[in-house]
């Protein structure tokens, strides 16, 4: 059994024909649909790093307004305010009064405080050691101005204009150019920030424009090629449709033309005179009649597959005996069975509960499948048809399942996923001329669908194959075979 | 009516004291006096910070403001603050440190600066506040204020060994009011 195959669940309800393998094994089933989730994901991913890019380079030009603006904002007012400082004492020298003179002094005092508080602001958010450096000297540097400008306005207004001018000539002139340079050199720092910042804003905006370039254009790559790879396995289904329906026309016709030139010549036989005697009419009818019903048999078929397929039919279920539906089977394809020299082995067990379904399409896919196993038998003449008890793999509890055993040419595994889809004929059985339109397998599958069952098959190459019939344990009676299944002494409640 | 006139009495010696009653348009930076009150409040000489001195001498002060010492024992210049004319804290230096009248007063500076005996005249300020700025700003000068303008930012020196919260304090000023 390890190289048998097992299919529970075929592909009958699509139309669409497959090929053997390759793409478009993938595309059928819903790659379509997968590819298009790709793409999705592809897509939203990219707008993912497109946003993630586009929020770096806002949260850069933040810090560079954060760092650099603010920070040349702050050194425009500390050199305002050390100007103010500077310029305000030279007020106080333009006047003798010395109310004006105390009024300068207090000015020149308040800039010098809001120098001071800026330096101090400046140091406590300097990083590098060489802002640290550079904030340290200014604050020396303005301690020093300080203590000279605290002289020339005590001689200013002691009077002394002379000592004033005198003191900061010397000594005020050249401290204030001290500070006026650190201030530079801050600012200078500050440019170096904002160029620098500036640089990692241009080059993030660059790195994310490349990318977005990038990502676009994998998109779209990607977008053509699944477009192309649809198309191309919609237009390979469209010409395998196109395909199986010509070689399904040829089939129906070769197998409508067989009896009707059976017919055709029985019938000019008998006009012709040809035909004597009461027993050589009577075995010409029988020949016509066979023949014609032969060819109602597969209109019929043809009818009824294309009735499922508009979904027209209205079956009713009701619960039946199985023992009953094999019977109707049995009784149906005798003479095929017979004439042919076959055998039939029915095992039937015991007691098996009533199924649900219509007796008419369960008819009919029972005997598609022992049509199907004495065409495909070969040699062996012999078909096995069981019906058991079993545990449903669909459906929670126990199933009823009818198995249609041949020991025939069986079914190659990469055939096995195939062979449940309408017009679909195996090459090797073609090659063998073995007769058929391609519709049988498939239309029994769509009725046990129909029932509420299903129809699987094992099938082994030279050995045979085993076709299956899920149904489903009509309502009443499921309380009492699960009742049986739980054991002896269980009691069900009715 | 004489009930009235009583009632109308108590009710403004009591503004009075607890100094609901309006002062004028003067500023009060410093902390509270912590001698008289407004009627007969005591007058702080005050120096610069820097400034090393200590305590002085009634006789020195007297000096010091009539311009005849001219430089602190530092060798610092001494610059001499004075209110405006008209002033009380001004008028109770005059009376009471330089025993002269303001006519006295300004002639001695102008006789003095003309002789060579003064070298710097005295530096005129409109407000207490202005007197103290100027002496926080100059290391060098000597003013005065009321104790209620003094603050922090300025040192009051003791004459004859005493602060103007001691008794026997020697300087005081009345308000306009209280004469």
């Amino acid at each position: 059994m390890s190289k048998q195959s097992k299919l529970v669940a075929g592909e009958a309800g699509s139309l669409r024909p497959s090929t053997v393998g390759g793409w478009s094994t993938v595309w059928r089933y819903g790659s379509a649909l997968l590819l298009f989730l790709v793409l999705g994901v592809v897509i939203v991913a990219a707008g993912v790093v497109v946003i993630h890019d586009v929020r770096s380079t806002g949260l850069e030009a933040q810090k560079m307004y954060a760092g650099s603006v603010r920070g040349l904002h702050r050194i425009g007012d500390l050199q305002y305010a050390a100007q103010e400082t500077r310029r305000s004492t030279f007020y106080a020298l333009s006047t003798n009064d010395s109310n004006l003179q105390v009024k300068y002094a207090d000015q020149s005092r308040a800039a010098d405080h809001l120098v001071v508080e800026g330096i101090r602001a400046y140091l406590h958010e300097a990083t590098t050691p060489v802002e640290m450096a550079v904030g340290q000297r200014l604050e020396h540097d303005w301690l020093a101005y300080l203590n000279v400008r605290d002289e020339v306005l005590a001689s200013i207004l002691e009077g002394s204009t002379k000592e004033a001018v005198d003191l900061d000539l010397k000594s005020g002139v050249p401290l204030f150019d001290r500070v006026r340079e650190d201030l530079e050199a801050i600012e200078r720092l500050y440019d170096d920030q904002a160029s620098q910042r500036l640089a990692n804003v241009a080059a993030s905006s660059r790195r994310a424009m490349i990318r977005l370039v990038g990502v676009l254009g994998i998109t779209l790559v990607f977008a053509i090629v699944s477009v192309w790879v649809i198309q191309r396995s919609r237009m390979q289904s469209a010409i395998q449709l196109a395909r199986l329906q010509m070689e399904f026309v040829a089939s129906v016709s070769h197998e409508l033309r067989t009896p009707l030139t059976v017919i055709s010549s029985a019938a000019d036989n008998i006009a012709d005179g040809l035909v004597e005697g009461k027993e050589e009419i009577k075995h010409y009818g029988s020949a016509i009649r066979r023949q014609s019903h032969q060819m109602t048999e597969l209109v019929n078929e043809i009818l009824l597959f294309a009735s499922t397929r508009d979904r027209k039919n209205a079956y009713v279920l009701r619960p039946l005996k199985v023992s009953a539906l094999i019977d109707s089977v049995l009784a149906r394809t005798s003479e095929l069975v017979n004439s042919v020299g076959f055998t039939v082995d029915v095992q039937i067990d015991p007691g098996l509960p009533s199924v649900v379904g219509d007796m008419s399409a369960l008819s009919q896919c029972v005997q598609n499948l022992l049509v199907n196993a004495v065409k495909y038998s070969g040699r062996s003449r012999w078909v096995g048809v069981r019906a058991f008890l079993s545990d449903s793999e669909v459906h929670k509890g126990k199933e009823v399942s009818i198995t249609v055993q041949d020991r025939g040419i069986g079914i190659h595994r990469l055939e096995l996923p195939h062979i449940f889809e309408p017009f679909y004929r195996s090459a090797a059985v073609a090659a063998e001329q073995i007769h058929g339109t391609g519709l049988g397998l498939s239309l029994s599958k769509t009725l046990a669908q129909a029932m509420g069952g299903d129809l699987s098959v094992v099938s082994e190459l030279g050995v045979g194959s085993v076709f299956t019939l899920h149904l489903e344990i009509a309502e009443d009676e499921k309380l009492l075979v699960a009742s049986a299944a739980s054991g002896p002494d269980a009691t069900v409640e009715k | 009516m004489r009930r009235l006139a009583l009632l109308l009495l108590i009710l403004v010696v009591a503004g009075c004291m607890s100094g609901a009653w309006p002062r004028g348009s003067r500023q009060h930076d410093g902390p509270p006096s912590q001698g008289p009150t407004s009627a007969g409040e005591n007058l702080a000489i005050i120096v610069n910070q820097a400034n090393t001195v200590d305590n002085l001498s009634t006789a020195e002060l007297r000096r010091i403001f009539l311009g005849t010492r001219g430089h602190w024992n530092s060798g610092r210049r001494i610059t001499i603050v004075m209110m405006e004319p008209g002033q009380p804290e001004r008028a109770a230096v005059l009376r009471q440190i330089c025993q002269m009248s303001e006519n006295e007063f300004s002639n001695h500076f102008l006789h003095g600066l003309f002789t060579g005996d003064v070298l710097v005249s005295p530096k005129i300020l409109a407000t207490p506040l202005g007197v103290r700025k100027f002496v926080f700003n100059v290391p060098g000068a000597i003013g005065y204020l009321r104790t209620s303008d003094v603050d922090a930012s300025v040192k009051v020196v003791r004459i004859d060994e005493r602060f103007p919260n001691e008794k026997g304090y020697p300087f005081h000023v009345t308000s306009p009011s209280a004469k």
